[in-house]
């Protein structure tokens, strides 16, 4: 159901339309939905405006309702976490429009998600992650005293010099080992079997299983739907491990050789850890024939029984299983993280095996590592059981608070000043009246009840203002000393932000508290602070001068 | 530190010392003062090598006439190596406080495979080619060859160390086997020629057991090793095994097809040779006439196996006249040949005696004692003689011929089954000739004899008696150390039921029973769910193990533990469980975790300890006993009740505690260590079965915890876990089980320490 027209109703821009689906409700309203070049739009019956709107490029993902449910759905996630439904009402093609749309969908999305900066991604991250830097770049570029990129210069640089590991390769999420168990069937009440997949559990199993992965990339949409594909990769033996390859009309009768030639490659390399390899642990020096189960018995496949060795199966099967596990768990390229001990080569040995043979009783020798702080349990019980509610025994009995009551009692009794220790009347007096509200000592005391002076939502922006301006302050200040030129030119650019910033940001304030009569002595501090750059500024340019002179 | 054990000074290379290790050396000197033979068992993580090079080498300093050379005897490669590097430690730390360098000289000795720096040679994979290979290039006519002829490719490596490398013993000093194969690059000497010659004057030499037990390479290698040695067997518990493996053959009709070939090759070679130099031929003859014993001068690059028995069984006559010349000895051969064919075309089991086999021979083929007796002997000759240079061909007719000299001259202690099919599968004709021994103290015997110490060693040797009783030894020292311990780092567990009170157990009757079965898969998911890192889990054999991984993976076990760990398994593959042990260890290293099924006397369970976090748990799914209905076994048990008055069910319940505590040994690996164990049967519980394991991990086994719930053990195994994730320091450890020399040498700690050996 293609159509390709273009729209009239959106007289301003015209756009390509891929796809016009009718009868698509949306928050209950009847509604046309449209696929366009860039992006997909609903409007509601008889009105000649979209009112949802998406771009391909904010869509993450989409996802569908299961077949059988009396809605059929489409629904569509943003990048944002917001989410769109859309409901097929069209009863005779319901099913039909939503799958067309479904399918344009999938090949429109991989396409945008390419287009999408990878670096427009990383900012929109750490905005999200960070709640005061998304409000310093509200406050700062959206009302365009500096620009983006002169943010993003120095936080994303500033972020990668300090923790370059953290950011570069952020540690990549393994895939849990069971997640083939966790699409254990369900049977549905009448002789089928339903299988849950989510993008995950399909990304483990392209992760776990290339073979699949490529499979799957020959075959859909080609040949197969992607339900036909996953619903005859759970048909096969493929999937279920104890079924020994027989037929070769299934299209992972090819991925079993595949993994079986993986499985073998990886035994035929052999184990880097010479303390692990199994082969050469013994110095075997009995020849064949000798020894009392020389002939071992069943070790030869000829002999198996077909639950042996489908039995057999299982187990190199799960061997298998694990170990793409784990591969895919660490990054690619690095191999294995023990060591580096090549067996074919003699000439190179590397430390490690020396190591491992030279592990000693560490405990019998003296400790040289730096000595830590033990973990002092009073009660080890509560330390092993976690915490426990409180129980009634726990509480002090009446006769215990008696008892200390009287003991306190019996203490201020027996109380006895020692009064050759004690400060003479007048000194005493002195600092008591220091220490009382607006003594001496107490000056600071007044202004510290600013949170009782100042309404919370002029102590908000007063705290946005001081972020902002500390963010400029520290911009500015980081150009010193200025040895290059690039810094001459961010320190002059970035004195014109700080006045641009006092001059947007900071006069509206102030005449703002000046309006609600509050001491304009809230953001003196921030003056001074700009004041000093000023100077420091005024300072560097005038012996620039003398120096150009 | 230095230590005063019994007047002796034994130089220490710790600052620290377990009491255990003081005692041991105690009890190790008194040994040696008799000039007796010792049992020790020690366990696992406590210091056990140290302590006995320490205290030998003082010795050996103190005592030069006395004890002149230590024979160490490891299980594995990475063992042999892990001494020497102990080896090591010691003579540093030797050198810097006497401040002068002493001559010390200690090597390892291995296979070819692991020592060969021939370029292509050492490029092959499997110790039989390499050996092969090796041969083909270093064999005395080989060389002779070469001599006329420059461009036959021989070992250079051999040639150098032939020509130089005997003038000037090795340096002194530890050699390990890189550093030997390094000093064999540098000098461009053969390695292991090199290490064969200088164990004669090493004061202390590494190697396997092999070396000493087996007399087709005992009769090569360790032959003319000093008999004032000190010989110690570490991780003994097995040693019987050992000594029966070296005495037993098995034919098959694929050995004897492989044999047939042999004996046509022969006879055309003899063939060939007669027409071109027929004069070696008679040259031989003329010797073996002599009686000369070896026909050729056998350099030592000529065999590879010798004479399968033992030096004092093997007649010093000459051969007799039926087989002298090659072609009778080949038709001699054939005959024989021919004989086992017909005698494994059977169709019901027999088991029968040496002397009854021999008899029937001689009715059957009229072959005599005599020339089977000489059988071994006659082929290495004419393999000589014949120059045949691919020796590992022959491996088959070898094989024949060394079965024909064992069976002519042991007429007790072995016994000879001809098996028509296996009992699993009877349509399936596969016919098996086992010549089993049967005494293992046939094959150690010489080695009691020859050296004045023999030290029998072990973490795991309970319960001690029965050593010398089926070796066949005196000793004069048998004691039994237990780990002293601040922390109770092991948590022995018995798991008799499951939650729903089914009885837990492995044996027979109860083996396909569902709901032991399912509830084994309960107490592994359970405890996959609470142990960090690691677990190791053991079977009783293979079948089972799959038979159980099969319905766990039915009943969707398997799916749920993997939710928690990762899972990995041993198959009979040896490569194959390389790869899944290295994973294994990876899963437990980058935090995942991950669950190891294993087998008990599988390789895993022998010869891979898993230290700290890579077994932080050990289950063993019901008690190992051996297979019991093999004939091989009952035979043995037979020839043990009769000779050693030794029960069928104490031996079978020796042997299977033995290798259950093997298996779950190998998560605790020291003091600072720990682990769980345990015990999933309710059969443990037993006093006959808990009384056959080692007192230290007896003495951890408290009657609350002798017949357990899967829940209850969980409960126990967090408790525990949670303690033992405590920071545990050397401060916590010492005057407990950790001593300065100060706290060694208080009167007050010796008496205690006198206590901790526990003499039988």
């Amino acid at each position: 159901v293609h159509f390709l027209f273009s729209f009239r109703a959106m007289a301003s821009l015209s756009e390509e339309v891929l796809l016009v689906v009718k009868k698509v409700r949306q928050r209950k309203q009847d509604g046309t939905l449209y696929l366009m070049a860039e992006r997909i739009a609903w409007g509601p019956e008889g009105k000649d405006r979209f009112t949802v709107s998406h771009l391909y490029a904010d869509i993450r993902c989409q996802k569908i309702s299961p077949d059988g449910k009396a809605k059929v759905q489409l629904q569509l996630v943003l990048h944002s976490g917001e989410s769109t439904t859309f409901h097929f009402a069209n009863e005779s093609t319901a099913l039909k429009d939503r799958e067309a749309a479904k399918e344009l969908l999938q090949q429109l999305l991989p396409k945008f998600k390419k287009k999408a900066n990878k670096e427009l991604e990383e900012k929109n991250r750490m905005l999200q992650e960070d709640p005061v830097l998304f409000q310093l770049y509200k406050d700062l570029v959206v009302s365009q005293v500096i620009s983006a990129e002169e943010f993003w210069a120095n936080r994303l640089g500033g972020v990668t010099n300090t923790d370059p590991a953290q950011y570069k390769y952020k540690q990549e999420v393994g895939i849990s080992g069971a997640f083939l168990a966790d699409i254990r069937p369900q049977t549905d009440g009448c002789n089928g079997l339903r299988y849950n997949l989510t993008a995950d559990i399909i990304e483990s199993i392209f992760r776990t299983y290339p073979a699949v992965k490529q499979k799957y990339n020959e075959n859909v949409p080609h040949n197969l739907t992607e339900k036909e594909f996953w619903t005859r990769f759970f048909q096969s033996h493929y999937f279920h491990r104890d079924r020994i390859n027989t037929g070769t009309q299934d299209i992972f009768s090819e991925c079993a050789k595949q993994d079986e030639k993986g499985l073998k490659s990886m035994v035929v390399q052999g184990v880097k850890n010479p303390l692990v390899d199994l082969l050469s642990l013994e110095d075997k020096t009995l020849d064949e024939g000798y020894g009392v189960c020389g002939a071992q018995p069943s070790t030869s496949n000829s002999n198996r029984t077909v639950k042996e060795s489908s039995n057999y199966a299982i187990i190199k099967r799960f061997n298998h299983h694990s170990a793409m596990v784990l591969a895919a768990g660490s990054r690619k390229g690095e191999t294995s993280s023990t060591d580096g001990n090549s067996r074919d080569s003699d000439f190179f040995q590397p430390p490690v095996k020396k190591v491992k043979l030279q592990e000693e009783y560490e405990d019998l020798q003296q400790e040289n590592r730096p000595k830590t702080v033990p973990l002092n349990l009073k009660k080890s019980d509560r330390y092993a059981h976690g915490p426990v509610p409180l129980q009634s025994q726990q509480y002090t009995t009446s006769q215990d608070i008696i008892n200390s009551v009287n003991y306190i009692q019996h203490e201020m009794a027996n109380y006895k000043p020692n009064l050759t220790q004690v400060l003479s009347s007048t000194v005493a007096t002195s600092a008591i009246s220091a220490l009382s509200p607006g003594g001496v000592l107490m000056q600071a005391g007044a202004q510290q009840a600013i949170n009782q002076m100042v309404p919370s939502e002029v102590q908000g922006e007063l705290k946005h203002l001081y972020v902002a301006a500390g963010e400029l302050l520290r911009h500015f200040w980081s150009c010193f000393p200025v040895n290059t030129p690039f810094l001459e030119e961010k320190v002059i650019k970035m004195k014109s932000n700080l006045e641009r910033f006092q001059l947007t940001k900071l006069r509206p304030f102030q005449e703002k508290i000046q309006r609600q009569y509050l001491s304009t002595n809230l953001t003196g501090h921030l003056e001074e602070m700009l004041q000093t750059a000023y100077n420091k500024f005024h300072i560097w340019q005038t012996r620039r001068m003398m120096r150009k002179t | 530190m230095k230590l005063n054990i019994e007047g002796l000074l034994v130089y220490f290379p710790y600052d620290y010392i377990y009491p255990e290790q003081y005692s041991y050396m105690l009890e190790l000197k008194r040994t040696l003062d008799a000039k007796g033979h010792g049992v020790l068992e020690m366990p696992s993580g406590t210091g056990k090598t140290i302590s006995l090079l320490s205290l030998i080498v003082a010795y050996q300093r103190a005592f030069p006439l006395e004890v002149t050379k230590l024979i160490y005897c490891s299980r594995t490669v990475p063992e042999i190596e892990k001494v020497v590097e102990e080896l090591r430690k010691l003579m540093e730390f030797y050198s810097k406080q006497t401040r002068e360098s002493n001559n010390f000289l200690a090597l390892a000795l291995s296979s070819r495979r692991n020592l060969c720096i021939h370029p292509e040679v050492s490029s092959l994979r499997f110790g039989k080619e390499v050996d092969g290979k090796c041969h083909s290039l270093t064999a005395s006519y080989i060389r002779a060859q070469h001599h006329s002829n420059p461009s036959f490719p021989v070992c250079q490596f051999y040639e150098e160390f032939d020509a130089v490398g005997r003038q000037v013993p090795l340096p002194a000093g530890i050699y390990n086997l890189d550093d030997l194969k390094d000093f064999g690059r540098r000098k461009g000497w053969c390695p292991y020629y090199l290490a064969r010659y200088s164990i004669l004057h090493a004061n202390i030499v590494v190697y396997s057991y092999h070396y000493l037990l087996d007399p087709k390479i005992a009769d090569l290698v360790s032959k003319e090793l000093a008999k004032k040695s000190v010989v110690v067997f570490d991780e003994a518990h097995n040693i019987d095994n050992v000594c029966i493996d070296s005495m037993s053959v098995n034919i098959t009709r694929r050995t004897l097809d492989h044999c047939q070939n042999n004996v046509d090759t022969l006879h055309n070679t003899i063939h060939k040779i007669k027409e071109t130099d027929a004069a070696k031929l008679k040259e031989e003859y003329r010797r073996l006439v002599e009686g000369l014993k070896e026909a050729n001068v056998a350099r030592e690059t000529d065999v590879y196996l010798s004479n399968p028995v033992l030096p004092d069984e093997i007649l010093q006559e000459a051969v007799p006249g039926t087989i002298r010349t090659a072609e009778h000895f080949v038709g001699f051969l054939r005959r024989f040949l021919e004989y086992l064919k017909s005698r494994l075309r059977v169709q019901h089991v027999i088991q029968e005696s040496a002397p009854q086999f021999l008899k029937d021979i001689y009715d059957k083929v009229c072959i005599d004692r005599k020339p089977l007796r000489f059988c071994a002997e006659r082929l290495q000759s004419l393999l000589r003689t014949l120059e045949i240079t691919d020796i590992a061909d022959f491996s088959a007719a070898t094989l024949i011929s060394n079965f024909a000299t064992l069976v002519s001259t042991y007429s007790q202690g072995f016994t000879i089954i001809i098996e028509p099919f296996e009992d699993r599968t009877p349509t399936i004709a596969n016919p098996v000739l086992h010549f089993s021994c049967m005494d293992p103290s046939i094959a150690i015997k010489p080695v009691f004899q020859r050296f004045q110490s023999v030290i029998i060693t072990s973490g795991t040797l309970s319960p001690l008696d029965i050593y010398p009783r089926i070796l066949d030894f005196h000793p004069v020292t048998m004691a039994s150390f237990t780990m002293t311990l601040a922390r109770t780092c092991l948590c022995p567990l018995i798991v008799g039921r499951g939650n729903d009170q089914v009885a837990l157990s492995s044996k027979f009757e109860t083996r396909e029973d569902f709901a032991v079965i399912r509830n084994y898969g309960n107490l592994l998911m359970e405890m996959s769910a609470i142990v960090p890192d690691g677990i190791v889990a053991f079977f009783t054999s293979y079948v089972y193990m799959e038979n159980i991984v099969a319905s766990w993976y039915e009943q969707g076990i398997l799916e749920n533990i993997q939710r928690n760990k990762l899972i990995f398994i041993e198959t009979q593959d040896a490569a194959e469980t390389s790869m899944a042990l290295e994973k294994y260890q990876e899963a437990c290293e980058n935090g995942r975790g991950a669950i190891l099924l294993s087998v008990a006397r599988g390789k895993v369970s022998e010869g891979i300890d898993f230290v700290h976090h890579f077994g932080r748990a050990v289950i063993m799914f019901g008690v190992p006993y051996v297979y019991t209905q093999s004939r091989i076994l009952k035979a043995r048990l037979e020839y043990l009740r009769d000779q050693f008055q030794i029960r069928e069910n104490d031996f079978l319940t020796f042997d299977a505690m033995r290798h259950a505590a093997q298996c779950v040994g190998r998560a605790i690996r020291g003091k600072t260590d720990y682990g769980l164990m345990i015990f999933a049967d309710k059969r443990y519980a037993r006093a006959d079965k808990r009384g056959k394991l080692p007192r230290w991990i007896q003495e951890h086994i408290t009657d609350g915890s002798l017949n357990l719930t899967v829940d209850e053990a969980v409960q126990l195994s967090k408790h525990f876990l949670r303690q033992m994730a405590q920071p545990f320091r050397q401060e916590d450890q010492l005057g407990l089980s950790l001593l300065t020399l100060e706290q060694l040498e208080s009167e007050e700690m010796l008496q205690k320490i006198a206590q901790v050996a526990h003499q039988t």
